[in-house]
Order: structure tokens, then C-alpha cells, then sequence
């Protein structure tokens, strides 16, 4: 029998999926997003996720970033 | 920069729209300048900042093509490189304003009081750096910036300190200012009446030759630089050289508000026996040296003070110059015994001074000092430490500690931390400081004290001017992007290893395989000399071991050391060393023209632009170097960085000193390139994991940073750096602190007993410093 599963299909180079794998680890079993790893770049999460995870990736991105002050 | 640049130029557009334009404008400032604050501040506090902004009211000169500046009413001033008054221009401003930032055609300064307090001492009045600067900048002088320029240096240089026959007197030509001085109570107690005079308002005149006319006159009119040679009334009284220190700080700006100037008549020094030395024929100083010599000896007396100069440009000529012009003993100061050994050496290739008259003083080698003057060579460490010394060195110290030195010249001015200036100073009397020192940054802004410890900083070079001229070695700089791993990045994320991020980002495979390429790419096709850095102690040792080259570390002998350098210097087997941070500074190695730079001390940029000095020292023949010549680039500084990680950060920060020197990174992503496969280790996946469990199976202690006496760094950088050291290093128990004087020693038993006991106290833990001495 086949199930069909609506979700988003995440593909990106594997350093960031080893990031979101990982955002996926630490949170309560309750909250867990990922629902197939495919392969090193390639994941598959549910729908609504979307935005959760830029702005998780943004905010990474933007800690290892520096800014000259004025 | 450019944004501001764009920003000056008058424009015509109608009112209302060009004010709302310029609120656009202002905000995006506000944006780029101040991460992290609100934009929308409020309203006036962005008005307030507009005006100062909004230079549509400057008036263009006629001639503004002709004219090389721009100067804004908040003391900033961008200069034209392409200007045909480039030359003369850049000279004055770098005497009066700090450079910012001096990328190719476009240099940014900034006008501060303590720049303007450099400007004065150096013989500059205000009345010509107004006029100067009224004549290079293409519009009328904003009267913010006359009225700030009036406001600094109105007490300013009026007041000398001056040391005449052993002597020290507070000159000026102004009475009046000497009177407002002597109402001070601690400096009028310090006083020393003269017999004749009985009065307090009367003080000795004696007539002293105008400075003599400083080039930037050429650009006024000729009266003006007459009436400057023309000969000056001082007025002066004497004080009490043991007060010394304490009316210093008394007219220090946040008190009286007179800075002194410290001046050294050496010619009239007759009480300090003179030193017979002078520069070899062979010793022909190059034009930013004479310059800089200049401004140091600009009326026919010594000044105190800093000059900046790139590494390998030739600090120590200058510094080896000015004992030689002072003529009297000097005692010379640097960071460490391998650099006191180069020291002595500069001394004696550039001046006939004889075999006898200078003497090292380092915790190996305590030469007595014979004679009645002469140079003695030695460290910070040796004068400054507190503790108990041995017989033999305590009896130098006292000698150091008696004299009267005519030159104290100091190395590197900008690793050393206030307080061990302070002792330094106030343990030896010297008549003229002189501090040399390539990057005048430091994390913790405590440059400012060096203003009022040493003097004002009295001649900065310009890299990219130093480069052109083939001067410097034209350096390739480049940042290599190496991806992460997937197991090591995945290692990395987990919270269980936050300790360990540096360890896994500089173990990064792919780092590892970039960097065998690299000087495996450099040995062998271009045959270059190659200096690989890094920080962390358990990577220097993979990395070393894996590609099986020498390295040196802190623990590593001093003899060991000289060896492997020579090994290097000579050899041609061995291409490659790898250094910790022991490296960064004053290790002379002319060789070497390839960084690579594998991890580093969080986002130092003075470290950075030391490491470049490693390298900078010019190479080739004069001709393929200059700008068309055959090599366009003869040296490469790499820096390895590990993507998506902290290091990214850090890299950037670090960067900042030597982009605002005007030098660019190019960023390399596709090294090694992708065909190379087993070649290079850490190919197969089983190897990757190999290295992994290594890292993570290291102790806390291994994977830490290397902690060495000389960081005075550290203690600002703590609050850059997201994650600390591991939990022993904080607790003070680190074990790197204890590898410095037990391991290595064991090993090299055979080179002597010298080596079996800690020999220098002062490089123990504080913890322990008072043990056992």
C-alpha cells in the first residue's frame, strides 16, 4: 500500500544538511521536522517548515559573519 | 568609504528633494556603521548626524581639481592618490591625522588630538597645519574643523621638557604658560630655584635656533618659513629630576593640559661620555628611513616617540641610525632572546661600533658590560621582572639601573603591556625614547597609552607606497575556503563538543588536504620557502608529524630552535617549517616568502599583520619587482578557513589591519583542486574518521590554545571569542602552561644543564612565580 506524504524537499550542500539534521536532533521528539534523509544534500521535512529553518540558517550564518563597526 | 566619498561633492539637486534624498542617505549610514542598532533612531539624533554630513554648503575652489583633499567639517579627510601633490600632501597629512584607511586611490584620515599632539611636537605650529590644509583641500576649510584644530593645539608644544647636562628643565617661549604651571602645586614643589634668582616669576632665557623649516613649508609662502629659522626667545626653570614622573602627568591633558614635549640636546651633553660609533659607508638608509630619522631629529635635538613602519621594511637601520646620530650608550629592548641575538647583530652590520662596546643580556647569555658607554641589548622580561635574579644578573640590572642611558630603543612597542612599560621606564633613565613597531593596533585600545608613555607617534609609512617602490615584497593574500566535512561538521554542531569547535574546524580534512597541496605546490614548482602557523598546539603537531616537517613551539630550546631556522635558512631539504605563535614576532627568517596559515589567535589583527611581516622583507632582483616587472607577486600569505564556522569570523576580523593598509584577499574555493585524489592524505573516508576520533578522543588540555607569557592580547580578545579555552586552561591549570618548561627539557638533556632548571621566572605562572627562585 502506498502512503503519500506531503513535504518539502530541501536539497543543499552537506555542511548545512548536517545543520539541519542536527537542528532536528536537539529538538523535543514532539517537534521533529525531518522526515527523510534522502542522501548527503538532499532532505525532506514537512511543509511548514520552511521558514523555521532559513531564519535558524540565518541566524548561524550570521553568527560566524563579521561586521567592521564603525 | 566610498559612500562618504560620493557624499561630499556638492550637488544641485532642488531642496526638498535632495534633504529627503540625504535622509535616505543618512540612514543607510547609520545602517552600515551601526549594526545591531535600531535604524529608526530618533528623529533628531539622525538630523544631528545629517548636518554633520551634509557638505552641500562647501564651497568648491576654483582650482579644486588642481588641490588633492577633501576635507569634512568632522575632522575627516580623504585624499586623492592620483593627485600630482599626492607626495607632499600625503607627508603633511600623516604628520597631523591618523590614517584610517589607505586602499590604492583613496585614503581616508582622521584628525584627532592626539594626532595633532604628534603634529606639534614634531615642529608643526597651528597656524601652518591650518594654512597647509587650507591650501590642499579643494574646498574652503570647514570652520567645525579650524575651530577644532585651534581648540587641541592651543597647549599644545608650549611647553619642553628638556634634559641639558644631566639637568632637566621646563622650557618655553611663553612666560605666561610657565607661570599658569607653577601654580600647580606639585610642580612648583618640584622646582629647583636658581642661586641668582630669587623671585619665582623670573626665569632663565636663552635664545635656541627655530626648527628648522620641515618641507611643508615649501608649500607656504616664503615669509612665512623665514620667520620660523629665525632665532626664539625660551624661557625655562629647572625641576627636580625625581619629580620627574610626576610633573609629566601633571600637564597631561586631563590635568593642566600642557602635554610636554621631551627633547634630548645631545650635542651639548657633556657629562655622558660619548659612544664612538657611526654608521658603515654600506648603510645607505632609504627615503621613508631618512624621513623618518628626520622627523625624530628635526632640530638638531632627539625626540621621543614611535615610528611606525611595515615589517621588513627596516626598523632596526632606523633604530641602529638613531643610536648612531645620539652618539651615547643605548640600551635596546626586544621581546625575546632570539630577537636580542638579531639585535646585536643589526648593531654591529650597520655601525662600527666595536665587539666590546655592545653586550646581550638574556636569561642564557649575561655579558658584563665594560667601558664607559656602550650599547647593551637585552629584553622587556629581564628589566621588568620583580622577582629575586640571580647574583650575576642582578648585577647588570643595577648597572643598567645606574646609568644614564642617551637612547632607550624599544622593539615591538606594541606587544607589551602598559604596566611593564611603566616599570621599564621608570627603572631606567634615558634621556630620548624611541619605539619602533609595525602594527599600532591592539584589541584593547590601550595604543592611547603609549602617547604619554613613550611619545607621540612621529612618522607612519605608507604599505602600498613601500610596495610600489619595491621596498616591501609584493604579497599575494588569500583566503582559501575549505569546506567541512560532513562527519566533522556534524561533530562540530553537537553542544557536547563546544570546547572541541577549534580543534575539528582546524583538523578539517579538506584544510589538511589544501594545505599539503599548497606546499607541495610550492616546493616543488616554485621552489619557495615555505612558513606554516598555527595557534592550536595538537594541530601543529599533527600537521607536522603527518607531513613530517619541523616545527617550533613554545616549549622548544632556544638552541634547538637556532638550529632549525639555520636548517632552514641554509638547506635545501628543508623547504617547509611549521611555527606556533612563538613565530609572529621578530623571528628574522628573510628566506621565506610562502604563509600558510592553518589557525590563529581568534580576530587579532595585529597578529595577522605580523604574520604578513614574516614575509614582507623584499626578495628578487630591485627591477622584476617593481610595478610591470617580471613577478608581479613574489610572496603568498594563505589563510586557511574552515566554511560555515567560527573561523569565518574571525578570519574577516583579522583581515580588517591589513585591508585597511590598502591590501585585498582574493578567495580561493577550489583547492585542492578536485581531481587530486589519494595523493594527498586524508582521502578515504576510514582515514577522515581515523583523524575524527583522534580529535575527539584528545584531553581538553591538548585540543586548547598555546598559552604563552608574551600575549598581553588575551585579555581583550576574551571578549571577542565566543568560546573559551577548555575548563583547566580557565582554571589556570592548563596543562600547555607546564609543557613550556617540563617537556622538551628532558629531551635535550644533552645540551647542557643550563637547560635543566627553569631559567626565567618570570615566564612561570603567576601562580608560581614566586617559588624556588
Amino acid at each position: 500500500m502506498v502512503n503519500a506524504t506531503k513535504g518539502l524537499l530541501i536539497s543543499c550542500d552537506i555542511p548545512m544538511a548536517q545543520f539541519i539534521i542536527n537542528l532536528n536532533a536537539t529538538r523535543p521528539a514532539s517537534q521533529k521536522f525531518i522526515i527523510h534523509v534522502l542522501d548527503n544534500t538532499h532532505i525532506f521535512v514537512q511543509p511548514h517548515m520552511a521558514e523555521m529553518i532559513r531564519s535558524a540558517i540565518a541566524e548561524f550564518r550570521d553568527l560566524n559573519s563579521y561586521e567592521k563597526p564603525a | 568609504m566610498a559612500g562618504h566619498g560620493e557624499k561630499n561633492r556638492p550637488t544641485k539637486r532642488h531642496k526638498s528633494s535632495a534633504k529627503e534624498d540625504h535622509h535616505r542617505n543618512a540612514s543607510a549610514v547609520e545602517e552600515d556603521h551601526y549594526f545591531g542598532e535600531e535604524i529608526d533612531e530618533d528623529a533628531r539624533d539622525a538630523d544631528k548626524e545629517g548636518k554633520k554630513r551634509d557638505f552641500t554648503k562647501l564651497e568648491l575652489k576654483p582650482d579644486h581639481a588642481n588641490r588633492p583633499l577633501w576635507a569634512c567639517a568632522d575632522g575627516r579627510i580623504f585624499l586623492e592618490t592620483f593627485s600630482t601633490l599626492y607626495k607632499q600632501a600625503y607627508d603633511f597629512l600623516i604628520a597631523i591625522a591618523e590614517p584610517v584607511c589607505r586602499p590604492e586611490s583613496m585614503h581616508e584620515y582622521n584628525l584627532t588630538p592626539h594626532s595633532l599632539y604628534a603634529a606639534v611636537s614634531v615642529g608643526l605650529d597651528t597656524d601652518t597645519i591650518v594654512n597647509v590644509l587650507n591650501k590642499l583641500s579643494k574646498t574652503k576649510l570647514p570652520k567645525d574643523m579650524k575651530d577644532f584644530i585651534y581648540a587641541s593645539t592651543a597647549n599644545y608644544g608650549k611647553v619642553k621638557l628638556v634634559l641639558k647636562k644631566n639637568r632637566y628643565f621646563v622650557e618655553s617661549p611663553f612666560p605666561e604658560v610657565l607661570k599658569t604651571l607653577l601654580k600647580d602645586e606639585a610642580i612648583s614643589r618640584a622646582r629647583i630655584s636658581s642661586e641668582g634668582s630669587h623671585g619665582n616669576d623670573s626665569f632663565t632665557i636663552c635664545k635656541t635656533m627655530g626648527d628648522i623649516p620641515s618641507g611643508h613649508d615649501e608649500l607656504l609662502d616664503g615669509i612665512e618659513s623665514a620667520a620660523a629659522a629665525e632665532e626664539k626667545e625660551t624661557h625655562s626653570f629647572e625641576i627636580d629630576p625625581s619629580q620627574v614622573e610626576n610633573v609629566k602627568e601633571r600637564c597631561l591633558p586631563n590635568h593642566l593640559n600642557f602635554p610636554m614635549l621631551e627633547e634630548y640636546d645631545f650635542r651639548n651633553d657633556t657629562v655622558n661620555p660619548d659612544l664612538n660609533m657611526e654608521l658603515k659607508p654600506q648603510a645607505q638608509p632609504r627615503p621613508y628611513q631618512e624621513k623618518s630619522l628626520s622627523k625624530m631629529f628635526g632640530n638638531g635635538r632627539a625626540r621621543s616617540g614611535i615610528i611606525v613602519l611595515p615589517c621588513g621594511a627596516g626598523k632596526s637601520l632606523v633604530g641602529v641610525s638613531a643610536a648612531c646620530r645620539i652618539r651615547k650608550s643605548c640600551l635596546c629592548l626586544a621581546t625575546n632572546a632570539v630577537s636580542v641575538d638579531q639585535w646585536a647583530f643589526q648593531f654591529k652590520l650597520w655601525s662600527t661600533i666595536r665587539e666590546d662596546q655592545i653586550c646581550r643580556f638574556t636569561s642564557d647569555s649575561k655579558e658584563r658590560f665594560r667601558g664607559n658607554a656602550g650599547v647593551v641589548v637585552t629584553t622587556y622580561n629581564m628589566v621588568a621582572f620583580g622577582g629575586k635574579r640571580s647574583e650575576e644578573s642582578e648585577k647588570i640590572i643595577e648597572e643598567i639601573r645606574n646609568r644614564e642611558w642617551g637612547l632607550l630603543l624599544m622593539d615591538e612597542v606594541h606587544v607589551v603591556p602598559a604596566h611593564m612599560f611603566r616599570k621599564v621606564i621608570s627603572i631606567t633613565k634615558s634621556h630620548c625614547k624611541l619605539g619602533l613597531t609595525a602594527t599600532l593596533v591592539r584589541e584593547d585600545e590601550r595604543i592611547t597609552d603609549l602617547n604619554f608613555l613613550i611619545g607621540p607617534k612621529l612618522y607612519e609609512a605608507n604599505w602600498l607606497d613601500l610596495v610600489k617602490g619595491g621596498f616591501i615584497a609584493n604579497v599575494q593574500c588569500a583566503e582559501v575556503w575549505c569546506p567541512m566535512t560532513k562527519e566533522f561538521f556534524a561533530e562540530y554542531l553537537k553542544k557536547e563538543n563546544s570546547k572541541r569547535k577549534q580543534a575539528l574546524y582546524v583538523m578539517n580534512p579538506n584544510k589538511f588536504r589544501a594545505c599539503e597541496f599548497l606546499i607541495r605546490f610550492h616546493e616543488q614548482q616554485r621552489g619557495d620557502k615555505i612558513i606554516v602557523f598555527a595557534d592550536n598546539l595538537f594541530a601543529l603537531t599533527e600537521y607536522a608529524m603527518k607531513l613530517r616537517k619541523p616545527m617550533i613551539y613554545g616549549a622548544t630550546s632556544h638552541s634547538e630552535r637556532t638550529s632549525i631556522l639555520e636548517k632552514f635558512k641554509l638547506s635545501r631539504d628543508v623547504n617547509t617549517i611549521f611555527l606556533s605563535k612563538v613565530g609572529d614576532n621578530s623571528i628574522d627568517i628573510p628566506e621565506a616568502n610562502v604563509i600558510i596559515q592553518i589557525s590563529s589567535h581568534a580576530g587579532s589583527r595585529r597578529q595577522e599583520a605580523q604574520r604578513l611581516g614574516r614575509i614582507l622583507r623584499a626578495k628578487g632582483r630591485l627591477q622584476d619587482r617593481m610595478a610591470g616587472g617580471k613577478e608581479e607577486y613574489n610572496a603568498f600569505f594563505y589563510s586557511l578557513v574552515s566554511t560555515d564556522t567560527q573561523e569565518m569570523y574571525y578570519s574577516t576580523k583579522r583581515q580588517q589591519f591589513l585591508i585597511d593598509q590598502g591590501y585585498s584577499f582574493k578567495v580561493i574555493t577550489s583547492l585542492p583542486p578536485p581531481d587530486s585524489g589519494a595523493d594527498l592524505s586524508y582521502h578515504s573516508r576510514d582515514d577522515q574518521m581515523q583523524l575524527l576520533n583522534k580529535v575527539l578522543n584528545a584531553g581538553d588540555d591538548m585540543v586548547g590554545l598555546e598559552q604563552l607569557e608574551e600575549d598581553a592580547d588575551d585579555i581583550a580578545l576574551q571578549k571577542a571569542r565566543r568560546t573559551m579555552g577548555s575548563m583547566s586552561a580557565m582554571s589556570g591549570a592548563s596543562g600547555m602552561v607546564y609543557m613550556e618548561y617540563n617537556t622538551g627539557k628532558g629531551k635535550h638533556s644533552g645540551q647542557g644543564q643550563a637547560k635543566s632548571k627553569p631559567k626565567d621566572p618570570s615566564k612561570r605562572h603567576f601562580l608560581f612565580k614566586k617559588r624556588f627562585t
